[in-house]
């Protein structure tokens, strides 16, 4: 009885270790949110870009998407510390972010951002590099398969008409961000429950 | 199996070993995210964070951020010897009931 006893409390002791540890690289989760907000801008985005043909669409709504981002997470995970793995994630979706920012604001206020086939194939390949790297360094699966719906996006929007490629954007968008986000959310609120307060 | 007194006792507290794994991974932390991590209390957070300072587990330091105090504890290498150490020493003592 007494030696049940002992190795179930050192099997707690080496599970609350491994919890602990993925608590504290907890990263991409805990981030759903961001996923949720950014589906939705790009859709708000979409709808502006298609109703009135502005140029300034994608850079306004984008902007105002990073300021609620960056007020947002400040809130949130103020106090969150850093770590190299946290720096690596980050530091991919940063780059990412200047990447579109600079490409398509050049080339929509150039007036050669034209050809709405490249513009989605482009965005898309651009989100299945920074979902790919994500999820190969925090070994995630679920994101790989996003990584993978954007590539896919990439090349099949290059066929078809332009209608097409519309509904390809947008169910990859309702997919990888939407869908992807929501799950993150409840990810990270369901292992918070599962785990519980820790007692001395 | 051999009896627990084989495993640190510093280390072995659940809180404390929790503390222990969460600084193992990140460079440093403030009291307050041990606090939400864990849900412990103030004053048990304190106190067990105390008992791995005196331990040398734990390097505390203490300053003003904008007029509040802030306090931020990062794992020594001692600590994280320690911490190492109790992981093989749990492996060696579950054996292969580590699987089941």
């Amino acid at each position: 009885m007494r030696d049940q006893t002992t190795e179930q409390e050192l099997k707690d002791r080496l599970s609350l270790i491994e919890s602990m540890i993925s608590e504290g690289r907890r990263n991409t989760e805990s981030w759903g949110w961001t996923f949720v907000l950014w589906g939705v801008v790009y859709c708000l985005a979409i709808a502006w870009s298609a109703s009135s043909h502005s140029a300034w669409a994608w850079p306004v709504t984008m902007l105002l998407a990073v300021m609620v981002t960056v007020v947002v997470a400040s809130w949130k995970d103020g106090n969150h510390p850093e770590t190299t793995l946290g720096r690596a994630i980050g530091s991919i979706w940063i780059a990412l972010g200047i990447s579109m920012f600079v490409l398509f604001l050049g080339l929509g206020l150039s007036g050669r951002l034209t050809d709405q086939h490249l513009f989605v194939s482009v965005i898309s390949a651009i989100l299945g590099m920074a979902n790919g790297a994500s999820a190969l360094i925090l070994r995630w699966k679920v994101q790989f398969a996003c990584a993978v719906v954007w590539w896919a996006a990439a090349v099949t929007t290059c066929f078809g008409t332009d209608a097409q490629s519309m509904i390809v954007f947008l169910v990859a968008i309702f997919l990888c961000q939407i869908v992807f986000g929501i799950y993150g959310v409840i990810a990270a609120a369901q292992e918070r429950k599962r785990r519980g307060p820790i007692h001395a | 199996m051999p009896d627990l007194p084989a495993l640190n006792p510093v280390v072995h507290g659940r809180l404390r070993l929790a503390l222990l794994s969460l600084l193992s991974v990140v460079e440093e932390a403030e009291f307050t995210w041990l606090r939400a991590k864990t849900e412990a209390t103030d004053g048990n957070l304190g106190a067990q964070l105390l008992k791995l300072e005196e331990a040398g587990y734990l390097a505390v330091e203490k300053k003003f951020v904008l007029r509040k105090p802030q306090t931020l504890y990062r794992i020594t290498e001692t600590g994280r010897q320690a911490l190492t150490e109790y992981v093989q020493a749990l492996k060696q003592l579950l054996g292969p009931a580590i699987d089941a």
